[in-house]
């Protein structure tokens, strides 16, 4: 048996020859895995609109993207992310959108070589560093940084107890548990910990037990328009305190639904939604007014989110490390998808949507803890909150 | 024996060709061709399921998650090596699915899908909520299966040892379904009741169907496991379960390769419209999903659940050769004991009294007609006396036991089998294959025992057995033609057939001449009166008096529901009240 | 007290729903699994309505009404109903045609919610019939299981069709009835109320309707046996026609009643129409009654349950269908009677 699988590398590698003349043509292959089906559409079309703006060439070199959707589901983007990196031998990998999906991807793409930048959450995306997760890098801040400055914030409100409304799926979960932390080591009391989902019709239920604990704060956790759903129910159940959202409610739909609904939201998020807000001294508006500009002139006033910002972020990134790769190897190559993570981890000061971006071989996250800011909603509008 | 050779030489050829292309078909194809593997497995199930017994699933999805579940936890967290996560998880599955179908199998049909999609619901949501299983974000770092010092850490080594199970679990499968059991499924799914006649425990077979179909999910959950060493909830969602119903459609519910055809078609059919379809419509959407629904209507409207399955009836197995004897006879049980006897039985529907304190024995080698108006109780009769109706009063005794308290596919055993008023034959099977069900209670060979190819001899038994009975009712020419090919009146010969191959001590003949040609009929009293002379009794429901009094020892007349007479065809040729209910003497 | 009020509304949605499956199974036999589609349309068309745009749901159902003018016309030329099946293929594709052109070009969205409500049920409830005709008419006679599979594919496209119409967010529409009412502690919103009555009155028209109509009598008949109603002169087709219409109509006033509590997706419309099956099953998919209430419980399981245990809420709902299974597996023993 071991002699087969021998010979059958043997065979490979010899088809692997074959094929390699025709795949290596003067041009640069991204392949890109969303979500632009099933549950996480939310997040992943306005991430196919930000794709659908990248630019054509990088380095003087024309640039392919081919963009496929795993309708929310690991398993497609598994096999999705194969078809890639084996027929179509792209350079660069972007995506998924979801973190279930990343991680499943994740090993593929290290084991063939080939740099990923990931557009969703989780930690374990890129910690802890090992063969596999060189290769690795997302453009999304860990939850537990959202979540220690957002257990700041309430602290600086006065709140000693906190109740928290979240969504039952994996976005949910890891800032229910970073947030978990981040309040244990404030000493910020969790009185009340509750679960919905996406299709609920009501969470009267979840509601009436968070605010029966008397939370001097709440934070609710949801992605998209399903956010609207407890804080118009707590608010409808009389409870005024201060309401917390997560950046996954900043889109344009959320205020749409919510309506007054959900006015007075605070938000810990990137600086994206709010470009034109920002103080200039903040190293993120240029890019930021940039692409918030290019993305609203196209799909409408106000349709910027955090989430497309992700993907124009992992192109920004791209288009600093490639020229550096390019001077070392020709793409369709190992060696060039070698030199393009070397550069990508080398990166220093590339200038982002979420501000000055260094990355090194311990870390790996295309996104600045200084970036962070707070925004409110006001008038239906998301309003930037000074610290 | 040839056949068989032929059939292995296949085997052999398939399995080569499926070796020779994981070493050279391209990297991509063997990805499609793993994942394909991995859904033939679950869709298999489905195919016995749905193709062959009737009933279906929207639950395997949870099956396979729980194969999955079980091996990523036992050998992350455990560090227990994945063999034994394998037995774990077809162990657990197990469990689960003789539960859920204890719970279920017993209901009509349509409450076992409905019970399957809240159950597999409800797993969802616990898989993704408990920490140790990586909640909703999932487990990554799963090890690889190692065998004998071999590593299967790359998806081309994952693509062989996928296969050996694919191709092993087909072959299993073939073997049931063209096995004793593979005639109950079909049976069974084509008449319940009919099935239940001939000695199939109706809600074992299902039940060992159910759990079947379930282990191989597990199986393939397991596989998925180590092949993506990544598990988390969403593969095992109502979705999944709903597009592994849709390959077994697509295949065609009803031949094993239709699992892999229809997965295979399914996947390549994804793959092809993700790069198609926004072309063609230029904007994203769930274009898969309304295409899939679309096809999967448009073939349910064109051939029901047949899909493309009608594609493999171009190949058709071959029966086993007959050997040289048939089945060992069935003993005979002697004493003086009428083979049947009524006593008091009465039936209402509503406020309809069906039959009415009806009273009378059948004695052996003994041809009895029943007879009367339409609608007088006679078919009612016999559904009481073979348990498909219980009685509301009355007793039924057959040779000196009580059989009215016993379960349907308990009567067969005393002796007892029959035929039916409106004919029910599997129509696509051939005529051999519906006269060898007939033998089902004689013989004894289990679904596992076919599906591993142990005990074949019986087969071989029960063709002659079943061609000897055929050529008993004069249909040898036809033998292996499907029966819905055959005129009505033949049809009813087939039946008889078929119970003659159940070895009755009692036949019981619902209307058995209707349909046949003058010649036919002198042929049909012919064997039944060979039939008397060796013993076994006739009891027959017949509306051709001529026929009827040719042949028949005594007639019970009913009408009404009562018994309005009892004797021999002379007597109630003379008998008023019988010219009476048949307005006027028509009896001449 | 809050939990039970809850628990009531969303249990009242679901015991409309409920009677609607009961209702369409019984009559054809169909597992009618699309019927939270239905709800997730109304629901999602009042929405883009309140809004001010004309729903993509008008172009589905006049896309849906020229396949079934097509079918009709296909198997109808042939038969002797040749008159007929014209008539009727003029209207499938007549009546869509004309309500979508006056809609974008003459009308618009209303302004006015009444009309808005209207303009919503002018468009699902035909939605019914048609589909009848397109997906189930044809192969009315296949058994329960292939017709389940087709629900179960139809729910798909629709589903599908949904996300092209309404698109992956959600939508919420302001509630029909403003006022709130404080009894004693608890806030009862004038929303809630009127979901409550609204359910009620459905429910009880078609109680009544079935008892005393000629066609609710037809409509019975058909259910206890179709070849008998044949005889006496009801087509399956039309009492599959009037079936789904009247499925339509309470998923659509369902989804509209329920579309300004809680937020709807595309997606919704399959755990809903679940919670009404589990509703029916308790009525062992035969007894209204025995269904609505059925149904009233599910909405208490549900909100007891998120209140103790949030996050096993789904897991426990969907569980407990197993004592009902269980009871019923005793009570109801198959006959084997199914074909």
């Amino acid at each position: 048996m071991r002699r087969l699988f021998r010979t059958l590398g043997i065979v490979t590698a010899f088809l692997g020859l074959a094929a390699a003349p025709l795949a290596a043509q003067a041009q640069i292959k991204i392949g890109i895995v969303i979500s632009m089906t099933g549950p996480a559409a939310t997040l992943g079309l306005p991430q196919k609109n930000a794709i659908a703006l990248m630019p054509k060439t990088m380095g003087g070199k024309t640039v392919e993207y081919i963009t496929l959707d795993d309708a929310s589901d690991p398993t497609n983007a598994r096999r999705l992310v194969e078809r890639l990196v084996t027929e179509d031998k792209v350079d660069l990998l972007m995506g998924p959108t979801i973190s279930p999906s990343a991680l499943a991807v994740i090993e593929v793409a290290g084991r063939s070589k080939t740099p990923i930048i990931t557009f969703a959450a989780a930690r374990s995306i890129i910690l802890p560093m090992d063969d596999i997760r060189r290769w690795t890098y997302k453009t999304t801040i860990n939850d537990d940084v959202f979540a220690a400055a957002t257990v700041e914030h309430m602290k600086g409100k006065g709140a000693k107890s906190v109740g928290v409304i979240g969504f039952n799926d994996a976005y949910g979960e890891s800032w229910a548990s970073a947030f978990d932390a981040a309040a244990k080591a404030a000493g910020l009391n969790i009185v009340a910990a509750e679960k919905y989902n996406k299709n609920d019709t009501s969470v009267t239920a979840q509601v009436l037990k968070v605010v029966a604990a008397r939370p001097d704060a709440v934070l609710v956790i949801g992605a998209g328009t399903p956010g609207v759903l407890p804080q118009a129910t707590l608010r409808q159940r009389g409870y005024t305190g201060p309401i917390y959202q997560t950046t996954g409610v900043t889109t344009n739909d959320f205020l749409r639904v919510g309506g007054k609904d959900v006015e007075g939201a605070i938000i810990a998020t990137g600086p994206l939604i709010v470009a034109h807000q920002l103080p200039d001294s903040n190293p993120a508006k240029k890019a930021a007014v940039e692409f918030a500009d290019a993305y609203n002139k196209q799909y409408g006033e106000g349709s910027i989110s955090a989430f497309p910002g992700f993907a124009w972020d992992g192109m920004l990134l791209a288009q600093a490390a490639i020229p550096m790769a390019l001077q070392k190897a020709q793409p369709g190559t190992p060696q060039f998808r070698q030199a393009l993570n070397d550069a990508l981890e080398n990166g220093k000061n590339v200038v982002t949507t979420s501000g000055l971006v260094s990355m090194s071989p311990e870390s790996h996250v295309g996104f600045t803890p200084e970036s962070l800011i707070f925004i409110q909603v006001k008038d239906n509008r998301w309003t930037y909150l000074p610290k | 024996m040839s056949a068989s050779l032929v059939r292995a030489a296949g085997w052999f050829a398939v399995a080569v060709v499926f070796a020779v292309g994981g070493f050279v078909l391209p990297e991509f194809y063997v990805t499609l061709l793993n994942y394909i593997g991995l859904y033939s497995l679950v869709a298999l199930g489905l195919v016995l399921l749905t193709g062959a017994s009737g009933i279906t699933s929207f639950g395997q999805a949870a099956f396979v998650g729980i194969g999955a579940y079980t091996t990523a936890v036992l050998s992350t967290h455990a560090g227990l090596s994945p063999w034994l996560g394998l037995a774990a998880g077809l162990g657990i599955t197990l469990i689960v699915s003789v539960i859920l179908g204890l719970l279920t199998l017993r209901l009509s049909g349509h409450y076992l899908p409905l019970g399957t999609i809240c159950w597999s619901v409800s797993l969802y949501y616990i898989f993704g909520n408990i920490q140790a299983f990586g909640g909703q974000t999932g487990m990554m770092g799963i090890p690889p299966i190692e065998l004998f010092g071999l590593t299967f850490d790359t998806g081309r080594r994952m693509y062989f040892l996928i296969w050996i199970f694919t191709l092993a679990a087909l072959l299993v499968s073939d073997n049931v379904l063209h096995s004793r059991a593979g005639r109950a499924m079909r049976a069974l799914k084509n008449n319940a009741q009919t099935a239940e006649n001939f000695g199939v425990n109706g809600g074992a077979m299902r039940l060992w169907v159910f759990v079947y179909a379930a282990l191989l999910a597990g199986l393939s959950g397991w596989l998925y496991a180590h092949l993506l060493r990544f598990v988390n909830p969403s593969p095992f969602g109502i979705a999944m379960s709903i597009e592994y119903l849709f390959m077994a459609v697509v295949g065609g519910a009803g031949h094993v390769w239709g699992a892999v055809l229809g997965s295979a078609v399914i996947t390549i059919l994804r793959e092809f419209l993700q790069d198609a379809m926004p072309g063609i419509l230029g904007r994203t959407g769930n274009f898969e999903i309304i295409f899939f629904g679309a096809l999967i209507i448009l073939l349910l409207q064109i051939n029901r659940d047949r899909g493309f399955g009608a594609l493999f009836d171009l190949y058709k197995r071959r029966p086993p050769s007959p050997s040289d004897h048939g089945l060992p006879a069935v003993a005979r049980r002697s004493g003086d004991q009428p083979l049947l006897s009524v006593r008091g039985v009465s039936r209402r529907f509503g406020g309809l009294v069906a039959v009415d304190n009806v009273s009378f024995d059948v004695a052996r080698g003994r041809i009895v007609a029943l007879i009367g108006p339409n609608g007088a109780g006679k078919s009612t009769l016999f559904n009481l006396v073979t348990g498909l109706l219980a009685l509301d009063a009355g007793e039924v005794w057959s040779n000196g036991s009580r059989i009215d308290r016993l379960r349907p596919h308990q009567i067969v055993g005393r002796g007892l089998a029959r035929s039916y008023q409106h004919v029910v034959l599997v129509q696509s099977a051939s005529v051999l294959e519906n006269v060898m069900f007939g033998a089902y209670h004689r013989t004894r060979r289990g679904p596992l025992a076919a599906g591993l190819g142990i005990g074949g001899e019986e087969e071989h038994l029960t063709v002659t057995e079943a061609e000897r009975q055929i050529r008993r009712v004069g249909l040898e020419k036809w033998m292996n033609e499907p029966a819905g090919n055959l005129a009505l009146g033949q049809q009813r010969l087939v039946e008889i057939a078929r119970a003659l191959c159940a070895g009755p001590e009692l036949l019981l003949l619902d209307e058995p001449a209707a349909g046949l040609r003058h010649a036919e009929k002198a042929e049909l009293a012919t064997l039944l009166r060979e039939l008397r002379a060796s013993g076994t009794s006739v009891l027959l429901v017949e509306h051709d008096m001529r026929f009827v009094m040719g042949v028949a020892d005594e007639i019970v007349v009913l009408n009404f529901g009562c018994k309005l007479a009892h004797g021999s065809p002379t007597e109630i040729r003379r008998d008023p009240r019988v010219l009476e209910a048949y307005l006027g003497g028509s009896v001449k | 007290m809050l939990l039970t009020q809850d628990g009531l509304v969303n249990g009242a949605i679901y015991a409309l729903l409920a009677l609607a499956l009961i209702l369409v199974f019984t009559v054809t036999r169909i597992i009618f699994v699309p019927q939270g589609e239905f709800v997730t349309y109304g629901a999602l068309t009042l929405a883009l309505l309140q809004q001010g745009i004309v729903p993509a749901t008008v172009l589905l159902l006049l896309a849906a009404g020229v396949m079934a003018a097509a079918l009709e016309l296909w198997s109808g030329l042939r038969s002797p109903h040749r008159r007929r099946s014209v008539t009727l293929a003029m209207l499938y594709t007549g009546y869509p045609a004309l309500l979508s052109y006056s809609l974008y070009y003459h009308i618009g969205a209303p302004a006015n919610v009444a009309a808005q409500v209207l303009v919503t049920l002018a468009i699902i409830v035909p939605l019914g019939p048609i589909l009848y005709r397109v997906v189930f008419q044809p192969m009315a006679n296949a058994s329960v299981l292939v017709l389940l599979i087709a629900a179960v594919a139809l729910h798909l496209v629709l589903m599908g069709g949904g996300l092209l119409a309404f698109g992956p967010e959600g939508g919420r529409t302001s509630p029909l009835i403003q006022a709130n009412f404080d009894v004693g502690v608890m806030t009862v919103t004038g929303q809630s109320l009127a979901t409550l009555a609204a359910s009620m009155l459905l429910i009880a028209v078609l109680f009544l309707a079935f008892r005393h109509t000629l066609r609710g009598k037809a409509l019975r008949a058909t259910a206890v046996n179709s070849v008998g109603a044949r005889l006496v002169g009801v087509s399956p087709e039309t009492a599959g026609a009037i079936c789904f219409t009247l499925a339509a109509l309470v998923g659509a006033v369902s989804g509209i009643l329920i579309s300004s509590i809680t937020t709807i997706y595309f997606d919704t419309g399959l755990l809903i129409a679940l919670k009404g099956f589990i509703g029916a099953i308790m009525g062992a998919l035969g007894s209204y009654p025995l269904g609505a209430l059925g149904a009233l419980v599910v909405g208490q399981i549900e909100a007891f349950s998120s209140f103790w245990w949030s996050a096993f809420k789904e897991a426990i709902l969907f569980a407990s269908i197993l004592p009902i299974l269980l009871w019923l597996s005793i009570t109801h023993p198959a006959t084997g009677d199914e074909e």
